[in-house]
């Protein structure tokens, strides 16, 4: 049997936080994602520019660098804000940014990046006879969405998506550089005081295996329900 | 006001896309039990026309008054806009429209779309719109489809089964875009003969088509547009017994 030399219980918690933070962020991503494909489709102008600009710059530089440019540039941000607060008003405020949420907001941001063109595509992909019944019908701009344009969407979105979250999952190991206790992290730091990395790494791969593995079955689930009506159900 | 105010007026509808003016200055005024057809080659604004009447299509100019409560527009910077999205809404639930691809949702079922506006625009209880649904169904000989998908169905029966959601909005006014067009020539009989039966019953109804015999069998008024205009108008056996201009008459002479 494998030993773990006491870093079992350890890993487990880590194993939960890399599961938490790819849940938030997933949720995050969604609705940035959203937000983002519904800004890229309206004919405001400012709102089409910033969603553009943040698209690309979300995707033009790597997930690395813009996680250590939110966690430490965010601390120094708010350290300014705070030190202006005390010397103008003489309010004493500490505000120190936690590693998880900031673990959270990068991940999200940066996903809510590419989901936003996933989404964007995949409203393209309903047909405007849809969406012209409904209005035809009397519901309003909120009511076409709930009910015709946010069902058909997501069929053609849900490819899409289930491989940003694939993606997704395995990015959060780049949150060990901020200090998180994640998986990846525990992993290391067993590894280095038993001198047997391939052990824990090896324990690592499996975990995150499975939860590729459950995952991709939730999504197929969800593209069956999604496909209700199209008779191409598997 | 009248006892009954009319359930459909339209006045001096004008409507371009970019250079091309495609409606003219269009007046129409449906009646209680008023069927009005709407003929014309190809090009002549006819669908337009309608889907102008429910603001699927915003006009440029001219009036647009439901039941005797004229909609209220503003002009902005993308041109003329109503007012007041909320009075469009309510519009709207007032006129179905059959469109000539159907158009039923694809993720519901026949039944889950008949009920789909009633429930979550008229606000009626499920049981009730469920029990009209059923009714309906029956009507337009679909009751053995009602847990099919659109997809299953062919096209005579989802265009059956569109009208049967048409219905299920007792709607003040019906608008049947082109309702045959897109129909293997065998099915057209049968949704004709839905369309048919509720002329009879004295629905109002403004159809755009391309069936001279239901025109001429149905119609209260035929109206008869070429580029935007209307060339010629009136009872049936008028205008398409004795047509006054040629364009009409060569419009309406078989061609081989």
């Amino acid at each position: 049997m494998i030993d773990l030399q006491g870093y079992g219980p350890r890993l487990i918690e880590g194993a939960g936080v890399t599961i938490q933070l790819a849940v938030l962020s997933l949720i995050l991503a969604i609705i940035l994602g959203l937000l983002t494909a519904s800004a890229k489709m309206s004919r405001n102008w400012l709102a089409h520019r910033l969603a553009t600009l943040y698209t690309t710059l979300i995707r033009g530089v790597p997930d690395l660098v813009l996680m250590m440019l939110f966690f430490f540039g965010g601390q120094i941000g708010v350290n300014m804000i705070t030190d202006w607060i005390y010397y103008s008003f003489d309010i004493d405020i500490f505000i120190n940014i936690n590693a998880f949420v900031a673990g959270v907001v990068t991940i999200g941001l940066i996903f809510g990046a590419y989901m936003g063109e996933t989404f964007r595509g995949a409203f393209m992909a309903v047909d405007n006879g849809q969406i012209e019944a409904g209005k035809a019908y009397g519901m309003s701009d909120g009511l076409v969405f709930r009910r015709v344009r946010f069902p058909q969407m997501m069929r053609h979105a849900l490819p899409g998506l289930s491989n940003n979250w694939m993606v997704l999952l395995k990015t959060t190991a780049l949150v060990s550089v901020i200090g998180l206790s994640d998986m990846v992290r525990v992993a290391s730091e067993a590894s280095k005081a038993t001198r047997e990395p391939f052990t824990f790494m090896i324990i690592v791969a499996l975990i995150y295996l499975l939860i590729a593995s459950v995952s991709e079955w939730i999504f197929a689930r969800l593209q069956k329900r999604y496909n209700i009506g199209y008779g191409e159900a598997d | 006001m009248a006892a009954t105010p009319t359930p459909l007026e339209v006045r001096n509808i004008k409507k371009r896309f970019g250079d091309t003016e495609v409606l003219k200055g269009l007046s129409l005024q449906a009646q209680k039990g008023d069927v009005i057809t709407l003929i014309g080659a190809s090009g002549s604004g006819k669908s337009t026309f309608l889907r102008c009447m429910n603001l699927l299509e915003q006009p440029d100019d001219g009036d647009l008054i439901v039941h005797g409560e004229p909609i209220r527009f503003k002009t902005t910077k993308h041109g003329r806009e109503p007012e007041d999205w909320k009075q469009v809404v309510q519009m709207r639930a007032k006129l179905s429209m059959v469109f000539q691809s159907f158009n039923l949702w694809a993720h519901m079922t026949l039944l889950e779309n008949i009920i789909e506006a009633p429930i979550h625009v008229l606000k009626k209880p499920k049981k009730e719109a469920l029990e009209h649904a059923h009714a309906l169904l029956d009507r337009v000989g679909l009751t053995a489809r009602a847990n099919a998908y659109p997809a299953q169905m062919s096209g005579g029966q989802q265009q059956r089964g569109a009208i049967a959601r048409a219905l299920a909005m007792d709607p003040e006014v019906m608008l049947f875009d082109e309702p045959t067009s897109a129909l293997d020539p065998e099915l057209v009989g049968d949704v004709l003969k839905v369309m048919h039966d509720l002329a009879e019953e004295g629905r109002t109804m403004v159809v755009v088509t391309h069936e001279m015999g239901f025109a001429r069998d149905v119609s209260s008024q035929v109206i008869y547009l070429h580029q935007g205009l209307v060339e010629e108008a009136g009872p049936p056996d008028q205008v398409l017994g004795n047509p006054q201009s040629p364009r009409l008459q060569q419009f309406l002479a078989p061609n081989y």
